[in-house]
């Protein structure tokens, strides 16, 4: 075995040690607790930095194990250039979020288990990208779920968290038992969990299995990416999280859903298979773009607004994949990446509004521009971002899968209005920060400043978004390269 | 009597046992811990000659001549199964535990002489039923069983309630019975016997009348729905630790005996498949809707017990209808979970219940921050039994899964469908729960702690509830050796 596979799962493992570190250091206060989970965040984050160069001479690095083996199940772990993106920007989310909360008061009480539970969460969706065995990825798809139900249930806002987190549950619950039943029938039908041997078999399935478990499969992936009408978890879950357990939701998990469908069912069927599914697809993310963006508007609380800029990002994702050309494909998966960063940031902004005027209603916070004008610039680069102002990443995306769907062929209509449709994503975010930052000022009672640790990763994500927008060819290759075992690997 | 001593041996080692201790209580008085002990010691005894028996199994299950009894005429013929030897194993360590736990939960009952021995005769009793092949004998042991059980739900019989559950289990079980007694009836008017294996040819209606009259008593054992109305009433009221044995065990492998005897009686595999299967949706979706709301523990847990007869029903029902041998694998691990965590769950609320005097969750908020150790087992066998990934309910249902997919049929893929909607609906039964424990207390429903706050929870009670939780996190994240062991009874099987 080679060093570079004995690295591999360091990503999971080191993790594991900081939660276990955690767990035994129960006097932990919050900064030293801190300390470990970014300590051990930031080496799961330089395993695949290091691994990168590796990759680029190899197609992919597998790191197996035996389980059960009369199961057929093994501890099999593989990074390529898909998973690599997806567990990039979960990684780094969950680190700038960790940082995020230095600034907080959360997780101040039991500190030790609030960062072992970011750290699992961490792990569920670096475990999610990285497995390549089922009975593995549903373990980890699980975990990310209870890690992330937990810290809603111990750390929210509010005794509504308890329903809340109940809701959340049991709907993902639902979309990731739909995903399990396909795990499952591929499963039995091809006698082994390791999802590498399952690829020369899918075509030996009946059609109409294949079709069903497609449509198991989008509905199942859509739930987790809070796709109309299934992201009806979605808003109260992100209101209700304490802020940076909120980052990580939106930023990082909603893009497992992607994950998710590029990895089952756009890796394991063909172009042919999905063809019909194509203009479903569309469909729904343009429903979701538009509904997601009025919702944004018709909110008060600022929370909910970039919640539901969410579920309407979530839609130019899916229209995105849906094209199922190379084009769109690609911006999909870049989409993922800059609405990371600049959802990210916009939390990150509403944390610091609500951390300065202890308020969440857009209609009493007013005219802060003046007073904070770091934060106003901030705010700004990541309005412009989200509303796809070039050079900031998302326009990147945006005209990749807008191209997409001009080339799909499928319904040129059907692109043309959900360009149109994007008008609406700017009207929400001008709104959003023309009157938070202008109008009539608040009394002068305000703090001065706000708090370090929350100003400066924003700062450190406004940067990075305009490098990443401004130099997106990494992005770019990094994202064609991860679409290389698409549809069988016809691209 | 005559043939191989070592498959009455377990038999004979509780029946002596419950004696023995019943004899040695009266005669020195002795304390109630010093009895759980000595019950230990018998239940390990009897433990060890099975273990003896299954590492035979292979001998057990293939020789004609392994049998033990009289072979005269109406003589008692014991004969060894897989099946028993492997449910008993699982039985006897339930058992083990359950007793250990009461060397401290009986500490405040003065009848404590009975207990011991009635837990030993229900599992004599038990064992008896897998072992025996006469019918007339089989009714028998399921009476002592039934009476024995009975005696125990019963135990604390100055408690108004605990009279009326007793009561209601031997009328209902009772009616069981005489189910069976009128099946042997027509049995003996058909064939003029009662030996199961002489009736192995050309079963006439009579003999399909006497299967009808078995399948109905055995499923008002298990609570199969609609005959499931006396689970909730008396596993709600029996003494926890009993709760625990009864519903996690007991009343689960009459399932496994069911079979058994329906089959020999000419009841063919599609029929028992598509009962159990049909009526398996039945106890799944009663039990996971019913469950949603409870809030005594005790209560709620006897309704997820249906639930779970239900899947363990599915489970078995696939494997007769379409004669899959993976199924029956994973109905048998599905059982030992089960029995796991239902045992778990029962006796983790009995501690709550003895500290506390409450079973209601309304007014045991909070009481994670109390007891941490109890809530944390407690939990584990919460989401354990909703099956949440690296527990061993996850695997069980992994395993079900799979089996149904198997199939590739409809109407399994429709009882699937059933079992998918049953979990997700209890999961809005058990995460609640769950979470509560760990819930500030609404004002003016806490329980009065000045007095009843322990200093520490005693190590009787929480030891068999460490060892069954870390059981749940073990099977859990290494189902392998587990599941190659079931594969294995199972391949020795007969049905």
């Amino acid at each position: 075995m080679e060093y570079y596979e004995m690295l591999l799962p360091g990503i999971t493992v080191v993790p594991i040690i900081g939660v276990v570190v955690l767990l035994i250091w129960r006097k932990a206060n919050k900064k030293q607790a801190a300390i470990i989970g970014i300590l051990s965040e930031s080496v799961a984050l330089v395993i695949p930095l290091v691994l990168l160069s590796v990759l680029r001479r190899n197609e992919s690095i597998v790191f197996s194990l035996p389980w059960i083996p009369n199961m057929g199940v093994s501890f099999r772990l593989s990074l390529n250039w898909l998973s690599l993106t997806f567990l990039m920007t979960e990684v780094i989310v969950t680190l700038v979020a960790m940082v995020y909360s230095l600034g907080e008061k959360t997780g101040e009480k039991h500190s030790n288990y609030y960062y072992a539970l970011l750290l699992l969460f961490s792990l569920g969706m670096s475990g999610t990208t990285l497995s390549d065995d089922v009975f593995l990825f549903y373990i980890f798809w699980e975990l990310m779920l209870v890690a992330s139900v937990l810290l809603i249930l111990v750390w929210g806002h509010g005794e509504i968290r308890f329903k809340v987190a109940l809701k959340y549950f049991i709907f993902t619950h639902l979309g990731s038992l739909m995903v399990l039943v396909c795990l499952i029938t591929m499963y039995v039908n091809f006698g082994t969990a390791n999802m590498t041997e399952w690829m020369a078999q899918v075509s030996s399935l009946p059609v109409n299995m294949q079709v069903f478990m497609i449509i198991f499969f989008l509905i199942g992936f859509s739930v987790k990416m809070a796709i109309f009408p299934l992201h009806i978890w979605l808003p109260d879950a992100h209101t209700v999280a304490p802020m940076p357990v909120t980052i990580i939701l939106a930023a990082a998990m909603l893009s497992m859903g992607t994950y998710g469908i590029l990895r089952f069912p756009f890796t394991f069927f063909t172009l042919e298979r999905l063809q019909p599914f194509a203009i479903w697809m569309m469909l729904a993310g343009l429903v979701s773009e538009v509904y997601g963006a009025l919702m944004a508007l018709a909110e008060k609380d600022i929370k909910r607004i970039i919640a539901f800029s969410s579920v309407s990002q979530m839609g130019y994702i899916l229209f995105g994949l849906g094209t199922l050309t190379i084009r769109g494909m690609q911006g999909a998966i870049m989409h993922v990446v800059y609405h990371a960063i600049i959802k990210g940031l916009l939390f990150m902004v509403v944390g610091i509004l609500i951390a300065i005027t202890n308020e969440r209603d857009i209609q009493k916070i007013s005219g802060l521009g003046f007073k904070f004008p770091a934060l106003c610039i901030s705010a700004a680069i990541g309005v412009l971002g989200i509303s796809g102002m070039p050079p900031l990443g998302i326009f990147n995306s945006e005209w990749m899968i807008f191209a997409g769907g001009f080339d799909s062929g499928v319904s040129i209509a059907l692109t043309v209005m959900t360009l149109i449709g994007s008008l609406l994503t700017v009207i929400y975010a001008l709104r959003f920060f023309g009157s938070i930052f202008f109008g009539k000022r608040l009394p002068e009672d305000l703090p001065k400043k706000a708090p370090l640790a929350l100003v400066i990763p924003t700062m450190a994500v406004t940067i990075f978004l305009i490098i990443q927008g401004l130099i997106p060819g990494p992005m770019l290759t990094w994202a064609m390269k991860g679409l290389a075992g698409i549809f069988g690997g016809i691209f | 009597m005559s043939g191989v001593l070592a498959i009455v041996l377990p038999v004979a080692i509780l029946i002596g046992g419950a004696f023995i201790i019943y004899v040695l209580a009266r005669l020195f008085n002795l304390n109630n811990r010093v009895e759980a002990i000595l019950t230990v010691v018998v239940l390990a005894i009897a433990l060890m000659a099975l273990v003896n028996n299954y590492h035979q199994i292979e001998e057990l299950a293939t020789n004609p001549d392994a049998v033990f009894g009289d072979f005269s005429p109406g003589g008692i013929v014991l004969i060894p199964s897989a099946l028993g030897i492997f449910i008993m194993i699982i039985s006897i360590i339930v058992s083990i535990m359950i007793t250990i736990y009461s060397g401290e939960y009986l500490m405040r009952d003065s009848r404590y002489l009975n207990y011991y021995p009635l837990i030993l005769l229900t599992q004599a009793g038990l064992m008896g039923m897998f072992l025996s092949n006469n019918l007339f004998n089989l009714l028998l042991l399921t009476e002592l069983s039934t009476v024995a059980a009975s005696s125990l739900i019963a135990f604390r019989f100055n408690q108004h309630i605990a009279i009326r559950a007793g009561f209601k289990y031997l009328i209902m079980n009772s009616l069981g019975t005489m189910m069976m007694l009128l099946g042997i009836y027509f049995l003996y008017r058909s064939t003029g016997d009662v030996h199961l294996f002489h009736i192995l040819s050309a079963p006439d209606n009579l003999t399909r009348i006497a299967a009808g009259c078995f399948l109905l008593g055995f499923s008002l054992k298990a609570g199969v729905f609609p005959l499931h109305t006396w689970v909730p009433d008396v596993y709600g009221h029996a003494p926890s630790a009993i709760g625990g044995l009864l519903a996690g065990v007991f009343s689960k492998s009459m399932l496994f005996i069911l079979p058994v005897i329906c089959l020999r009686l000419g009841m063919t595999y599609e029929e028992l498949g598509t009962y159990l299967m049909v009526f398996a949706c039945f106890n799944m979706l009663v039990g996971s809707v019913r469950m949603l709301g409870q809030n005594l523990l005790r209560r709620f847990l006897s309704f997820s017990s249906i639930a779970q007869t239900g899947y363990l029903m599915f489970g078995l029902g696939i494997g007769f209808y379409y004669n899959l041998d993976e199924a029956f694998s994973a109905g048998l691990f599905l059982f030992m979970v089960i029995a796991i965590m239902k045992c778990l769950g029962f006796l983790a609320s009995g501690i709550y219940q003895f500290y506390f005097r409450t079973q209601d969750i309304t007014q045991l908020q909070g009481v994670g921050h109390r007891m941490p150790l109890v809530a944390l087992c407690f939990s584990v066998a919460l989401a354990g039994l909703a099956g949440i990934p690296l527990l061993a309910g996850f695997t069980g249902k992994w395993i079900i899964f799979s089996v149904a997919l198997m199939t590739g049929d409809l109407f399994a893929i429709i009882c699937l469908a059933i079992f998918l909607l049953t979990t997700l609906i209890s999961l809005g039964g058990y995460l609640p729960l769950l979470v509560r424990q760990y819930q500030k207390p609404n004002e003016g429903e806490q329980v009065d702690t000045d007095r009843q706050y322990p200093e520490r929870v005693s190590g009787w009670l929480v030891a068999p509830i460490v060892i069954l939780a870390m059981l749940v996190i073990l099977i859990g994240v290494f189902p392998g050796p587990w599941v190659s062991l079931i594969d294995y009874v199972v391949g020795w099987m007969v049905i």
